[in-house]
């Protein structure tokens, strides 16, 4: 497998994730991995231990993820790395970043361009969004 | 290039973001035709540019948001409609514009000459938040309390490129208005949103959930009455986020808000939403009055100005042509200002296909609007046009210019004011043809003083159960049905879109083609013995019951 | 759509897509290209379809040829003639716009 940074942050080595069932059992997890049905809100108890989450897409069509890294973020201000597996696409790269995420497995081989590509391609966005952004004169506008 | 009037000027920044989206867009058509993207992972992406594949080609449907268009916009369309079309143009009931005989390999080129006009086919498809609609008699009609384009604008570039709401479990509309008397169906929205002074002289919002027609019509409910102007976004924001988390990914036909908010139920959903704001940073999604004032700062104003005795002259043409006068009753609407009004053409031409125009007919409706209308031409929700802001003095000779291009149709709001979806002629999906019914209807109906006798009736025409005509919001709807390969259609009575909206009872057995025409032709000559005094066909309907009605619909001697 | 294509006495199955380049209707011949005009349609038999529909949904990327699936037909003189409006329609072009049809397009190649 292959891991791309969307940002600054360069992807960390870590255990194995457990899944949310696992991390409620044992605990002491430092990593889990969370499906696109999962309650972020679950993760509350183990915050200041984990240092990994990981966001599961069955299909890149399911948008949950994009939701549960802003809550990660802006709800319960996790600081440590959200890193997102399963069926993705490079279009979606910028959506990510701009939700939290910091890093994407792709499979062995991708080819990371278009990835690349995606995040270097707008320099105005409409909204808002996790990133210390910018704020521009007109309307709702931010710089990237 | 002429100035805007209704509508948000761009500036490079804008410029700048549209070239890169097209950019962006061509590359996935790249990707897609080497092989890159599959077409399962191709559609959305297309989709959320607006491009479907239909039976016959790729069709292109272009946002027109809050349905406002300058004179230089619609001659874009009509050189799209001459250039990569068969030379028509579609409007839709979303205020959008479609063509139906696209090709794949011309639509970037197609959106750099709609970007040279400030246009673009962004999320006017797809499960993102769609184009944003409104009220057609924005700014000019004398019902109005706030000026909705605005907030229209701003939820538009809020909307664009969301990040989180991009993938969402179904597709998301947003109407808004700022008249009391709803001409943008906000409560067969996902969420409908009605504008208006608060106390302290900024806008308030009234906001309605979970409506939507489909398989599933349902009317939306109200979530807030008056949420201010700086919690729009908020608001909005936490409203979707529930449906994003919690919506139904499962099955696409309960995947729309409605569905969520019926299970739910709205106290619940309420709850949820307000939890959702309790975390938010709620800083981060103000919206301050200095930005809509820098949003509000990019509309121009015209400066209405009307001779004295602007409406002497017309009270005088009027009198003088019966024809012209008949027009003037059916399709215009009060105006703010004095001397001016707002004027309707119909898309409806007796026999013709709904919303259906020319590429000749847009060149010619760009030369009327600026002779006549400060180069400002609005959509509507019917599929018809409108001159937003028209000198008394003028209409005549605006009127003579329309009856010169086929549009003089007198009959908005009238039984050939009728609603249709493009059926089996043209949409992957449907079961039956909706436009030959339509034609057909309109032919039967053809006669103006019979259709002004009749007064106000609805008939609206979806070609399955997605309701894109918006069948059920029609005084008469008709879905069509596949019965055994044969095209039935299925009648409802009493559905209204306004602020009373109501979803149409059906009203019996599905009858073939001509027998519902002939059908529709004898409830309607029932209505026309059962009114007493003014009353409208709903009136009626309301007073006497379906009875009388199903009775003359199935009564084949 | 899905529904398994029911053929009766006398009927027959062509194979149907659209172009990835235009969205133009193609129809599958009998020398395994794609064509624009039903007439030029290979009329097959129920058991071939499938083995057929498997070899052409593997080259699709490489055919430029997106959404193929099998329709009824009814042979005539003038060539297969659909048994549902809704194939009519793709065959023939919409009944709204007479201009529009496809029949004086007939023999165009794919
Ligand atoms: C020809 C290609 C079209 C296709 C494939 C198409 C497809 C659909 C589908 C699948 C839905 C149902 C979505 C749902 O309930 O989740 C829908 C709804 C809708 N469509 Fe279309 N449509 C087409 C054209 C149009 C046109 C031409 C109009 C306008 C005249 C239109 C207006 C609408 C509207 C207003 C709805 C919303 C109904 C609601 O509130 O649920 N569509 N469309
Ligand atoms: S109502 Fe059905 S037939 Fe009509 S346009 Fe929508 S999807 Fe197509």
């Amino acid at each position: 497998m292959t891991l791309f940074n969307l940002g600054a942050r360069e992807a960390g080595h870590y255990a194995e994730p457990v899944t949310l069932a696992d991390l409620v059992e044992q605990g002491e997890a430092r990593s889990v991995v969370l499906e696109s049905g999962d309650e972020v809100a679950a993760l509350k108890p183990y915050l200041n231990r984990l240092e990994l989450v990981v966001l599961r897409f069955p299909i890149f069509r399911d948008g949950r993820g994009f939701t549960q890294a802003r809550e990660l973020r802006e709800y319960l201000h996790f600081g440590g790395e959200i890193r997102v597996e399963g069926h993705v696409l490079p279009d979606q790269a910028d959506f990510l970043k701009r939700c939290g995420v910091d890093s994407v497995v792709l499979p062995e081989g991708s080819d990371v361009r278009p990835w690349e590509r995606q995040l270097k391609r707008y320099s105005v966005s409409f909204q808002r969004s996790v990133l210390p952004e910018k704020v521009l004169d007109v309307g709702t506008r931010v710089a990237r | 290039m002429t100035t805007a009037i209704g509508q948000y000027q761009y500036d490079q920044v804008d410029r700048d973001f549209l070239a890169a989206r097209i950019e962006e867009f061509s590359e996935q058509v790249a990707r897609r035709l080497d092989g890159a993207l599959t077409e399962d992972e191709f559609k959305p992406l297309r989709l959320m540019n607006g491009l479907y594949l239909q039976l016959h080609a790729y069709m292109l449907r272009v946002a027109v948001p809050y349905g406002t268009l300058n004179a230089a916009q619609v001659r874009a369309f009509a050189d799209v409609a001459r250039r990569y079309d068969r030379g028509y143009g579609h409007f839709t009931t979303r205020q959008n514009i479609q063509f139906n005989w696209i090709r794949l390999e011309d639509t970037p080129d197609i959106l750099r000459l709609l970007a040279d006009v400030d246009m673009h086919a962004l999320q006017t498809s797809g499960n993102c938040i769609r184009n944003v609609t409104s009220d057609e008699f924005a700014g000019a009609a004398a019902d109005e309390l706030v000026d909705p384009r605005v907030h229209a604008e701003i939820l538009r570039q809020w909307s664009t490129l969301h990040p989180e709401f991009t993938f969402l479990p179904r597709k998301f509309k947003i109407a808004i208005s700022g008249s009391p008397n709803d001409r943008v169906a906000a409560r067969f929205h996902d969420i409908g949103v009605i504008a208006r002074p608060g106390d302290d002289g900024r806008v308030v919002f009234q906001i309605f959930v979970g409506g939507g027609l489909g398989r599933t019509p349902i009317v939306g409910q109200e979530l807030y009455d008056s949420v201010p102007e700086e919690r729009l976004l908020a608001t909005l924001e936490a409203i979707i986020r529930v449906y994003n988390a919690h919506g139904r990914r499962d099955n696409i036909y309960k995947a729309r808000i409605k569905i969520l908010v019926q299970a739910l139920g709205v106290a619940a959903y309420r709850n949820e939403v307000e939890a959702e704001l309790a975390q938010m940073d709620i800083a981060r999604y103000r919206l301050s009055p200095e930005m809509v004032a820098s949003i509000e700062a990019r509309f121009a104003a015209p400066d209405l100005q009307a001779p004295e005795g602007a409406a002497a002259v017309l009270a005088e043409q009027r009198a003088q042509n019966m024809v012209f006068d008949r027009w003037v009753r059916s399709n215009t609407h009060a105006h703010r200002s004095e001397g001016h009004i707002i004027a309707v053409v119909s898309l409806k031409p007796p026999g013709e296909i709904p919303g259906d125009v020319t590429a000749d007919q847009l060149d010619r409706l760009a030369g009327l609007s600026e002779r006549f209308a400060y180069g400002e031409l609005r959509t509507t929700h019917l599929q018809n046009v409108v001159f937003g802001h028209v000198r008394q003095d003028q209409l005549y000779d605006l009127w003579r210019g329309l009856v010169d291009v086929g549009l003089g149709a007198p009959n908005v709001g009238l039984i050939g004011d009728i609603v249709a979806c493009p059926g089996l002629d043209y949409c992957a999906l449907a079961n039956a043809r909706s436009i030959p019914i339509a034609q057909k209807l309109g032919a039967r109906f053809a006669d103006m003083t019979l259709q002004e006798q009749i007064g106000a009736l609805q008939i609206n025409i979806s070609g399955c159960i997605n309701a894109c005509g918006h069948h059920h919001a029609g005084h008469i709807g008709l879905l069509g049905v596949d019965k055994r390969g044969e095209e039935f259609f299925q009648m409802t009575l009493g559905g209204r879109a306004d602020d009373q909206a109501t979803v149409g009872k059906i009203l019996g057995p599905a009858l073939p083609e001509d027998d519902t025409v002939d059908a529709i032709a004898r409830i309607v000559d029932r209505y026309l013995q059962e009114r007493s005094g003014q009353e409208s066909f709903l009136e009626t309907l309301k007073r006497v019951g379906e009875a009388p009605f199903k009775e003359a619909a199935y009564d084949t001697v | 759509m899905k529904r398994a294509v029911r053929v009766g006495a006398g009927e027959g199955l062509v194979i149907t897509a659209n172009r990835l380049l235009d969205g133009a209707i193609v129809w599958l011949s009998a020398d395994h290209t794609w064509q624009t005009a039903i007439q030029r349609a290979e009329v097959l038999v129920s058991d071939a379809v499938s083995e057929r529909l498997e070899g052409v949904q593997s080259r699709a990327q490489a055919d430029g040829v997106v959404g193929i699936y099998e329709i009824a037909v009814r042979p005539e003189v003038g060539g297969p003639v659909p048994l549902t409006m809704r194939e009519r329609i793709r065959a023939f072009g919409p009944t709204v716009h007479p201009q529009f049809a496809y029949e004086q397009q007939e023999g165009a190649g794919a």
